[in-house]
């Protein structure tokens, strides 16, 4: 059961739940960019003292891997494109260089933005704020066009 | 029960979901953001509108928060550069990536090695962020304006949450 795609009318309302919950449990906004940014500002004042977002992630991260075991393993293997088209020990030295540079670009350019898909797209989209609607065309634009131009390179 | 076990809670059925309809994988996101599969965007909306559907009726109601007591309620923000500038760097290594902050957190979760390198750049991000912001804030108390001013939020501007 867990090796099919979970349908999109179940899977994206039980997120939506997720927003719901923690604005009428504790009244914040749901957002994976402010939970890991809670433990990194907070380890890296060098305390353990992890706030509600900070537990949001290691939540997240233990669902993740409770699904893993129960599925008996990851939901996929390579890494999609890019193992598809780098090979061999150049190829993946290749490919952890280029995930570096895009995880700083994540990490940078959310913070500036003050939210990433689900901080800016669900819980900025859902509380009606415009900055979170602008935020959300313009990432999903620019995704939709790198895609499509490394599309391009690669065939 | 604490605000962070309930976080926690919230968090593990979110990975579970990220796991489950395959968004931690890049093909999912790639083939939706090719529009070679309609399910990316099927998934978003689903969430989204139950999300805004489930917000405005706190947002007219304005109940109590269930755990802290403080009422139920929020600012919105006014669009600024920063949002563009920030989301546009966000955009390219989404698009090249095909992984987001949820997406990072349960590839590391699922033990996909590929996800570390991404987790390490994000980190580096983050901190580099806190630097440019502490900078803004000295070129602001010293009178001296720069660039970088537009686009980085002081801290007692910057969303609270993000």
């Amino acid at each position: 059961m867990l090796h099919s795609q979970l349908p999109w009318w179940i899977g994206g309302p039980a997120l939506g739940l997720c927003v719901i919950a923690m604005r009428w449990l504790m009244n914040l906004r749901l957002g994976v960019m402010g939970a890991w940014s809670d433990v990194v500002t907070t380890i890296g004042a060098r305390r353990l003292s992890f706030g509600p977002f900070g537990w949001m992630l290691f939540g997240l991260i233990a669902g993740a891997a409770a699904f893993a075991l129960i599925a008996g393993g990851p939901d996929f293997h390579g890494y999609g494109w890019l193992t598809d088209t780098f090979t061999g020990t150049g190829g993946t030295v290749l490919i952890v260089a280029i995930l570096f540079a895009c995880g700083v670009l994540i990490g940078l350019g959310t913070k500036i933005a003050g939210g990433c898909t689900s901080g800016n797209g669900l819980s900025g989209n859902a509380m009606l704020s415009p900055a979170s609607l602008v935020a959300t065309m313009t990432f999903f634009a620019t995704g939709i066009v790198v895609s499509v131009i490394t599309e391009a390179l690669i065939s | 029960m604490s605000t962070r076990i309930a976080a926690a809670i919230i968090g593990v059925v979110f990975g579970v979901v990220l796991s489950w309809s395959g968004m931690t994988s890049p093909d999912i996101i790639r083939e939706g953001l090719l529009f070679k599969s309609p399910y990316l965007f099927e998934f978003f909306a689903a969430a989204m509108f139950t999300a805004v559907a489930g917000l405005a009726i706190l947002r007219k109601r304005a109940p109590k928060a269930l755990l802290t007591g403080e009422r139920v309620q929020w600012e919105t923000i006014k669009p600024e550069r920063r949002h563009v500038v920030g989301s546009l760097l966000f955009g390219v290594g989404w698009g090249i990536s095909g992984a987001c902050p949820g997406p990072i957190a349960t590839q590391l979760g699922q033990g996909i090695v590929w996800g570390v390198p991404t987790t390490v750049g994000l980190i580096l991000g983050v901190i580099l962020f806190g630097r440019m912001q502490a900078r803004a804030a000295q070129g602001a108390a010293s009178g001296t304006s720069s660039s970088a001013a537009t686009v980085i939020p002081s801290p007692v501007a910057a969303d609270a949450t993000a």
